[in-house]
């Protein structure tokens, strides 16, 4: 599971572990799921509440976080994992969180059409001419079979298209 | 047995309709398209079409559903042998031994075995289906709250035990999808749990953005980067026809992952995937010269391909029979049948015997209409590799949202999917499993309900498990596998996973 050139024991001084640093996240989840769950009534072991089941899962995730933080000395530091496409992937994230915003605003073809035309255009960096057909063309043609042949109602701009 | 042959000819006559004849043909050509294309796999490829099966009648749904989900299959192995890009994870072992044939001029008998090893996969696996899930379906019926409760928690337990990779991550994202399936009304209480105030969460959190997120939006977010087309090989129909020594070589390694891929596709978690890895490693270590593998054997690819169609198959049997799903993708298609009013489970074959019948024709059907689609037109296919990633993954995230907004017409599930694309892509690097996220989301209100019901049953008493022969020998097998899988952890002994090279699937 290393890969680094390094013996996993040399490695662990001073260095925190991929499955440390995400055992102890899913710990904090769980702390979190627990101190929310304080407002639904656990109930008891015999007549358990709606607060049952999320507390014992709670306990659980703690937990399975806490032992494999444990167990995670032997796991990749976590300054070796390479996040490289993480800026692109946020910004793809960030795009379709403002086509979301956008979709029932201003409607499905004209929402696609701007997220096409920002992820092909702006980020890929593909010529204008082949961005605008693929972007109205996409648009289009899947409003006309999702849409129109499937029936699906999807969103229209206020113009009316 | 002429019960069954009588009620297989009563399948017949409602698949073989012209209406179900097409909706199988068009599955089977979208699954595999699917299954060819990265960042939409079997489940993202259903996941997107089911909104359009609402106005369809129930078996056509089923129909068309399964075809996408055996035509990704078929589809997956494509493009693992021709690029070594896996179209979706079960390919991950053909691309070792397929794409090292390519590079050996030998891609057309690779894409030939691959085909011939999915379609005796896929039709053994119908036959295994349409004799054992009546069987369990007549077996299911003695079941009550606490028989649900003890084959939920064994089905996480043996999850954890067949999960690849580290046990307590799985059971650490089993947690994390239970935890998910708690949102929204508590049905025995009717309190409001988790919804933060969003109304639309009152409902829960649908398998439909969760699933679409986990699987889809995460690839493409991991693979948003690379942006060149790749070289593909266009092989000819006569270069597909693989020789004498290849078929002989092939013919064990189909049996035995069709066998071995049916009995797992059966049990909880991505069995597709694990039946494959399995399936390698077992004909590594039973092949004479296991030196071959890696650099081209035949039997690589053969193995690994039948068993992740028979494990496609095989998961309908506890769908179908029990009303359990045991894959995301199962998980998927129940939601989809019960948006027409249709509940899975043991009653479904007494009472709707022309759906289930129809539906196990179909895939009979199906697996020719494979074979027929996918052998002579892989020439065809291979085009839509030639389309640049970076203009394909914008439009499949399109489609992403598309899918999952029109499923409930609701932007809050578009804010899911976007999450759980989110969390998929830092679980990924982090090497986390996926699967028993969407599992655990949908089990999670089925044995909540089952563990309140069976407590309500006994008052209070737990020693109801431990009373009902059938829930304490479930309840006690799961133990036995999780303490099974928690040796190596505690003794620092050698896995089973490694022994069968399942561990690289991080």
């Amino acid at each position: 599971m290393t890969e680094s050139n390094e013996t996993p024991r040399q490695g662990a001084r001073g260095l925190l572990r991929s499955d440390q640093f995400s055992g102890l996240m899913l710990l904090a989840l769980a702390l979190y799921v627990g101190w929310q769950n304080r407002v639904y009534p656990v109930g008891t072991l015999s007549e358990p509440g709606p607060g049952y089941l999320p507390l014992l899962l709670a306990i659980f995730l703690g937990a399975m976080g806490l032992l494999i933080a444990l167990w995670g000395a032997r796991s990749v530091p976590l300054a070796t994992i390479k996040w490289t496409e993480t800026t692109r992937a946020v910004v793809i994230l960030v795009a379709c969180g403002a086509a979301t915003l956008a979709l029932e605003r201003i409607g499905y073809r004209l929402t696609v059409i701007a997220l096409l035309v920002f992820v092909l255009g702006v980020l890929e960096r593909k010529r204008p001419l082949p961005v605008a057909l693929v972007a109205l063309g996409f648009s289009f043609a899947s409003y006309y079979i999702v849409g129109d042949l499937l029936r699906v109602p999807l969103p229209r701009s206020p113009w009316g298209f | 047995m002429v019960e069954t042959f009588n009620n297989l000819l009563l399948g017949f006559s409602v698949a073989l309709q012209p209406s179900i004849l097409v909706y199988a043909f068009v599955g089977c050509l979208i699954g595999t398209l699917v299954g060819m294309m990265p960042g939409l796999g079997p489940l993202a490829g259903i996941s997107l079409l089911l909104p359009a099966t609402f106005g369809l009648n129930p078996i056509i749904a089923i129909v068309l559903l399964a075809g996408v989900y055996y035509g990704a299959m078929y589809g997956g192995s494509t493009t693992s042998i021709l690029l070594s890009i896996p179209g979706e994870a079960a390919s991950v072992m053909t691309c070792v031994d397929g794409y090292a044939m390519t590079q050996n001029g030998r891609a057309g008998p690779a894409l030939a075995i691959a085909a011939i090893g999915s379609f005796v996969a896929g039709t053994l696996g119908v036959i295994g289906l349409m004799l054992l899930a009546p069987t369990l379906a007549e077996f299911a019926l003695r079941f009550g709250p606490p028989e649900y409760t003890a084959l939920l928690l064994m089905g996480l337990f043996i999850l954890a035990y067949m999960s690849g990779g580290s046990m307590l991550k799985t059971l650490a994202m089993a947690a994390f999808g239970l935890m998910l399936g708690m949102i929204g009304i508590d049905v025995m209480s009717g309190y409001t749990r988790f919804s933060f105030g969003v109304v639309e969460l009152g409902d829960g959190v649908g398998i439909v953005p969760v699933a679409v997120g986990l699987f889809g939006v995460s690839e493409i977010l991991l693979a948003a980067g690379g942006t060149v087309a790749p070289r593909v090989q266009q092989p000819k129909l006569r270069d597909l026809v693989p020789s004498r020594e290849e078929f002989r070589l092939s013919a064990g390694p189909i049996a035995r992952g069709s066998l071995l891929g049916f009995l797992i596709g059966i049990i909880p978690g991505s069995a597709h995937i694990i039946s494959s890895f399995v399936s390698y490693g077992i004909e590594r270590r039973l092949s004479r010269h296991p030196e071959r593998f890696g650099q081209g054997a035949i039997e690589g690819v053969a193995g690994p391909e039948s068993a992740n169609n028979a494990a496609a198959t095989g998961a309908f049997v506890p769908m179908l029979a029990l009303g359990i799903p045991t894959s995301p993708v199962t998980a998927v298609m129940i939601a989809a049948i019960m948006v027409h009013g249709v509940l899975p489970g043991p009653m479904l074959i007494q009472q709707q015997p022309e759906l289930f019948w129809g539906f196990v024709a179909s895939m009979y059907v199906g697996n020719v209409v494979l074979l027929i689609l996918n052998l002579p037109m892989v020439g065809l296919f291979v085009n839509l590799l030639r389309i640049p990633y970076g203009y394909l993954y914008p439009c499949i995230l399109c489609f992403c949202i598309l899918g999952t907004y029109s499923v409930s017409n609701s932007l809050v599930d578009v804010w899911i999917l976007l999450a759980m694309g989110g969390i998929g892509y830092v679980l990924r690097k982090f090497r986390y499993d996926l699967a028993p996220v969407a599992l655990g989301l949908v089990l999670a209100p089925m044995i909540e309900l089952s563990l309140r019901q069976s407590l309500a049953m006994s008052a209070g008493d737990y020693g109801i498990f431990l009373q009902r022969p059938i829930a304490t020998t479930m309840l006690a097998l799961g133990v036995v596998l999780l303490l099974l899988a928690l040796k190596p952890l505690v003794f620092r002994g050698k896995d089973w996973r490694e022994t069968v090279g399942l561990e690289k699937q991080g």
